[in-house]
């Protein structure tokens, strides 16, 4: 056993007593903790890319809506195909969806699409959109095996059945197998903070991100998240590249904000992300990113494209607000403590409790830290109809 | 019941997942109590993500860090352990002295199974996470490189390669002159046995990767399109179709005119096998992928936790907090129940 493996064994009994021991409902009452600082260690002598977040069309967000695309909880590949082609050229303003996908990607790129299986298998990116993306990276030119579908816990990709159902060739790969396993790390990559007195301090990044992709087309879903608020393109690449994120949270406190936005900048990650495609098919208001219950997943059947991730999740964050409210909701952003419960059943049965207090002002922070637009006045928000 | 098909087997067979159409991996339908605690616990060291199987008094795990363990069923101690050179997502299959399995780098293993040495392995281009199946001496198994492989059981040796339209995660069915399975592609497939040509073929509404069980001329099988498929195994004309609330992964499971399949939806249904005609649907957990495992008047299922129905009336008999899986099978054997869980541990319960 080394010293640190020792020091760390020695203490985690009193210092979770320490942590664990107080209540929840009791640090509801309590002031809100104040964020600590977090140290980012980006790849050395990485040079960024002018493709890389907030990307090419900062502030554009194309939205198009078809409600025949998901009918009774199934998505219809030919429609999906008419509408992502759509949203690419409106996006780009070239003419042709192979003109528009070469804005993002070479031939000689080894391309990551970067998915959110987390609540499969009622919400997760749906095969019939990533289907269309790798036919699209393919018509550019990259091979099926230079093709890598990931995302950080591999049990929860093989609940998405996506194995199975994604073309010959493109490569499915879980970052770790299970909660603890730092193999598929880079200890060179990290950002370190002490939030609540935590023994592990860093959060390392997934070396396919670092090291093998060049370029990442991120497909997250349309979901309201416990911690952050929503999860949608900032949360679905942060933590879904960094490890050890659940430490970030301590109920019903969080650090998603400024954590999630952070996380973003740190290259490569910022600048291989070159595209976000947002799976709107289903649409989580209540209870995600994990929960099952069909009463909180409409199925409005959207597409959202953009390269700025921030203008997006602005986006997403008005939409599941907008439900919420038509749904006699509280706000994602109401810090009541009456609302908290540390019952999972009271939650994910009740939209009007949570497990913390949400944090979706992370998108804000993320834009003050350059990522692209969050003021809502300044985005180039267009909706169409396929 | 056995089916006509798996009466006709030699003993070294091994022609579907688990074996058998109640998918019991050769034991038998036995009667199964409620255990009252466990014998023995077993770890890995990584996730386990399929079935174990038991001959012989011994156990075998496949964890998913690409470890076969046989263990000692009585004591819960190691006898040997075989490292491959990748993970291991496919349930073993027993086939005389042999056990075979699929595995990450794109080959079928053969071992010996008594002392764990290797035998043969034969290649593929992708991963192997279907079972291989065994039949007359032939060793047949899909990979996700979109082919079907026939590899002679002694020598490994490669007999033919037929290739399909998608990944293959199916374990096929090998009926006497036929192989049946489904693909990615989202067809179910017909080949011969001899050559691999295809004898028919029928479109699905979403690619597959539940394994088929066949019942008498009836072949059965689950779909991400929802719905559990029942088809003429001479012409693939669908007999009937059952639609559940989500995709479907597991494989059914058939006594009689008894098939259990899971859903996604978190229900395991059980319909009659000739009809479809739904007998019940229980709700086990948040989703189910693994196939059921049928005993003498029990299902079994892990679904999160591990979960015993009542065959007639689909009621919870018991239910185990423990083997927290989605990917694994009860072994139900007599007094003991073996089970494997996501964290890698597994477990003896009586």
């Amino acid at each position: 056993m080394d010293r640190r493996t020792f020091v760390k064994a020695g203490c985690i009994g009193s210092a979770s007593l320490l942590v664990e021991g107080l209540d929840p409902m009791v640090r509801a009452d309590a002031a809100p903790p104040i964020a600590p600082p977090v140290e980012l260690h980006g790849l050395p002598g990485y040079k960024p890319s002018p493709l890389g977040m907030p990307g090419l069309f900062p502030g554009r967000v194309i939205e198009i809506r078809d409600p025949s695309v998901i009918v009774r909880n199934r998505v219809s590949q030919p429609v999906v195909s008419h509408m992502l082609e759509h949203a690419m050229k409106e996006l780009t303003g070239e003419k042709s969806a192979r003109a528009a996908w070469a804005k993002f990607v070479e031939s000689r790129d080894i391309v990551g699409i970067k998915i959110n299986p987390s609540g499969a298998p009622a919400c997760c990116s749906s095969p019939e959109i990533l289907r269309e993306i790798i036919g699209s990276v393919q018509s550019i030119g990259v091979p099926a095996r230079n093709i890598l579908v990931y995302d950080r816990y591999s049990y929860e990709m093989d609940i998405g059945s996506y194995q199975a159902l994604l073309p010959p060739g493109v490569r499915i790969v879980g970052i770790q197998d299970a909660f603890v396993d730092a193999s598929g790390y880079d200890p060179n990559v990290y950002c370190a903070a002490n939030f609540f007195g935590e023994w592990e301090t860093r959060s390392y990044a997934a070396s396919i991100v670092s090291q093998v992709v060049t370029k990442i087309i991120n497909v997250p879903t349309m979901k309201d998240h416990s911690a952050s608020g929503v999860t949608g393109c900032l949360k679905n690449l942060a933590y879904g590249t960094f490890n050890n994120v659940a430490r970030s949270h301590r109920a019903p406190h969080s650090f998603t904000n400024p954590l999630i936005g952070l996380m973003c900048t740190v290259e490569p990650l910022r600048s291989k992300a070159v595209l976000h495609i947002m799976d709107g098919m289903r649409q989580v208001w209540h209870g995600g990113p994990l929960t099952q219950v069909q009463d909180f997943i409409d199925q409005p059947g959207i597409l959202l494209v953009a390269t700025d991730p921030v203008a997006l999740d602005t986006i997403e964050l008005e939409a599941i607000e907008k439900k919420r409210r038509e749904r006699g909701s509280p706000s994602l952003w109401q810090h009541d403590p009456s609302t908290i419960t540390t019952d999972n059943n009271e939650f994910f049965h009740d939209a009007s409790k949570n497990l913390f207090f949400r944090q979706p002002g992370h998108i804000a922070a993320a834009g003050k830290l350059g990522l692209g637009v969050a003021d809502l006045k300044q985005i180039d928000h267009r909706p169409l109809s396929a | 019941m056995m089916t006509t098909e798996t009466a006709k087997s030699d003993p070294g067979d091994w022609p579907t997942l688990l074996k058998d159409n109640a998918r019991t991996g050769g034991q038998g339908q036995y009667r199964t109590r409620s255990p009252e605690g466990a014998v023995w616990q077993f770890r890995t060291g990584s996730s386990v993500r399929s079935a174990p199987v038991l001959e012989d008094g011994i156990l075998y795990v496949a964890s998913v860090s690409g470890v076969l363990h046989a263990i000692d069923a009585v004591t819960g101690r190691s006898k040997w352990k075989f490292q491959a050179a990748g993970q291991i997502h496919s349930t073993p299959s027993l086939s005389g002295d042999r056990i075979l399995f699929g595995c990450d780098d794109g080959k079928v293993y053969s071992l010996d199974r008594h002392a764990g040495y290797r035998l043969w392995e034969a290649p593929s281009e992708a991963e192997v996470w279907a079972s291989p199946a065994v039949r007359g001496g032939v060793v047949f198994f899909g990979s996700a490189d979109a082919r079907v492989y026939a590899v002679d059981a002694t020598s490994g040796r490669t007999r033919w390669v037929q290739e399909l339209g998608g990944r293959i995660y199916s374990t096929i069915y090998a009926a006497e002159q036929q192989l049946y399975l489904g693909c990615g592609d989202g067809k179910v497939y017909c080949l011969g046995s001899s050559s691999g040509k295809t004898l028919w073929s029928t479109s699905t509404g979403n690619g597959i990767d539940s394994s088929p069980a066949l019942a008498g001329d009836l072949l059965l099988i689950g779909c991400e399109d929802f719905f559990l498929y029942a088809m003429n195994a001479s012409t693939g004309e669908v007999r009937w179709k059952y639609e559940t609330g989500l995709g479907i992964a597991s494989s059914p499971a058939v006594s009689g005119d008894l098939t259990v399949i899971g859903s996604k939806d978190g229900f395991l249904y059980a319909l009659e096998t000739q009809t479809g005609r739904l007998r019940w649907k229980t709700a086990v957990g948040e989703v189910v992928t693994a196939p059921p495992v049928i005993g003498g008047g029990v299902v079994c299922i892990q679904a999160g936790g591990t979960f015993a129905l009542d065959s007639a009336t689909g009621k919870v008999v018991w239910r185990a907090a423990l083997a927290g899986a989605v990917q694994s099978v009860p072994v139900l054997a007599g007094d003991t129940i073996y089970l494997a869980s996501l964290s890698g541990e597994v477990y003896a319960l009586r």
